[in-house]
């Protein structure tokens, strides 16, 4: 059976959020939910002595970020309803300090399909692109959304 | 010559496997895995652009490419291909026709072959159970890597009945899994061409099996 997906989403920005600032409190509460121990995320007077001069959040500290939308409000009728998390690239850049205000911008980055073991597969990815107050990238997120059809 | 005639490198999206991590991984295991080339069969792609010859000769190992796409008849490794492949061709579409994409690749000079046929859905095995045979297959993978229990013993009937060759690839996607199924082939190849040549010729090579091995030497 051949369907044809709609790719008229893919481009489209579907949440931009502005967060509150980054709190020293979030981010040892983090780090203690996992139970980090390298002191750069959880001893501030050991990270002053670190490469970055201070405390500085684990790197997965950005995928707690929670934007307005989780999904497009659009999303192609053919992918019906039973999605599912397909796993995440993460690629990091600047490190989350306390006092940080983040943006996170999400984009349909890519939508294509595939056949398995099981059957068809559609793949629905997102994009965030997560940056600070002084306009530097802090982390590019893509987000995979698996489909059956 | 011992070549892997099947393997994704993380331009597949479904791999994390860097393609120079591949070859340091077998130039480090050469007396476990006497592998000398590799083909990279990405998934639904083609990049015309793509040139290794920097890395193939700073490991020695021989780098050749071909694509790996989706068909009513499962999943097919498409050597040699070209232009006018592309052209024809959207490997993208994962609704392809295999026939159609046998018939037409040989015609414009290259070979499709059916990879994993013992495995469910995208294996040649389970549609030959329902549907009439593709015509103009000249060999399939008999021996796949990342195939489970039962899946590579499947094919074996298919062979004998349609007198198919049979050729082995490790459908690698992570660094570690590289070169463990593979296809010995009586001639020295050097670039895709001569790979397709000896392809066409089912009697001079054969699928090789180093899974056991490196169960043995992983302890």
């Amino acid at each position: 059976m051949s369907l044809t997906i709609d790719r008229g989403i893919v481009g489209q920005e579907f949440d931009h959020t502005v967060f509150e600032p980054v709190t020293r409190e979030q981010i040892l509460e983090y780090t203690a939910a996992y139970g980090e121990t390298n002191p750069l995320y959880t001893d501030e007077e050991a990270a002053a002595h670190g490469p970055y001069g201070g405390l500085v959040a684990p790197p997965t500290f950005v995928v707690r970020l929670r934007g307005r939308h989780f999904m497009p409000r659009q999303l192609p009728a053919e992918l019906g309803r039973s999605g599912f998390d397909a796993g995440k690239d993460i690629e990091l850049h600047e490190p989350v300090r306390p006092g940080d205000v983040l943006t996170a911008s999400t984009v349909v980055h890519d939508l294509y399909d595939k056949t398995g073991r099981s059957g068809r597969m559609v793949f629905l990815v997102f994009r965030t692109t997560v940056t600070n107050q002084r306009q530097e990238s802090v982390a590019t997120i893509d987000q995979k959304m698996m489909f059956r059809s | 010559m011992i070549l892997d005639l099947h393997c994704h490198s993380d331009k597949s999206e479904d791999s994390r496997a860097p393609l120079e991590t591949y070859l340091k991984w077998l130039q480090r295991k050469r007396e476990l895995l006497p592998i000398d080339g590799l083909v990279l069969t990405e998934h639904r792609q083609w990049d015309p652009a793509a040139d290794y010859r920097r890395l193939e000769d700073e490991y020695g190992i021989l780098i050749l490419r071909g694509a790996e796409v989706e068909t009513d008849y499962g999943h097919v490794l498409l050597y040699g291909v070209n232009d006018d492949m592309t052209r024809r061709f959207d490997f993208a579409d994962v609704h392809l026709s295999a026939q159609e994409v046998v018939t037409e690749v040989a015609r414009m000079g290259g070979i499709a072959a059916p990879c994993h046929p013992g495995r469910p859905t995208i294996g040649l095995c389970e549609h030959y159970a329902s549907r009439p045979p593709i015509e103009g297959v000249v060999a399939v993978e008999a021996l796949n890597g990342g195939s489970r229990r039962g899946e590579n013993e499947r094919v074996r009937a298919v062979i004998d009945e349609y007198g198919y060759g049979a050729f082995g690839g490790s459908d690698a996607h992570l660094v570690s899994l590289i070169g463990i199924c593979a296809t010995e082939l009586d001639d020295e190849i050097g670039d895709v061409e001569e790979l397709v040549e000896a392809l066409r010729h089912p009697e001079t090579y054969r699928p090789v099996d180093f899974r056991e091995r490196v169960r043995a030497a992983r302890g």
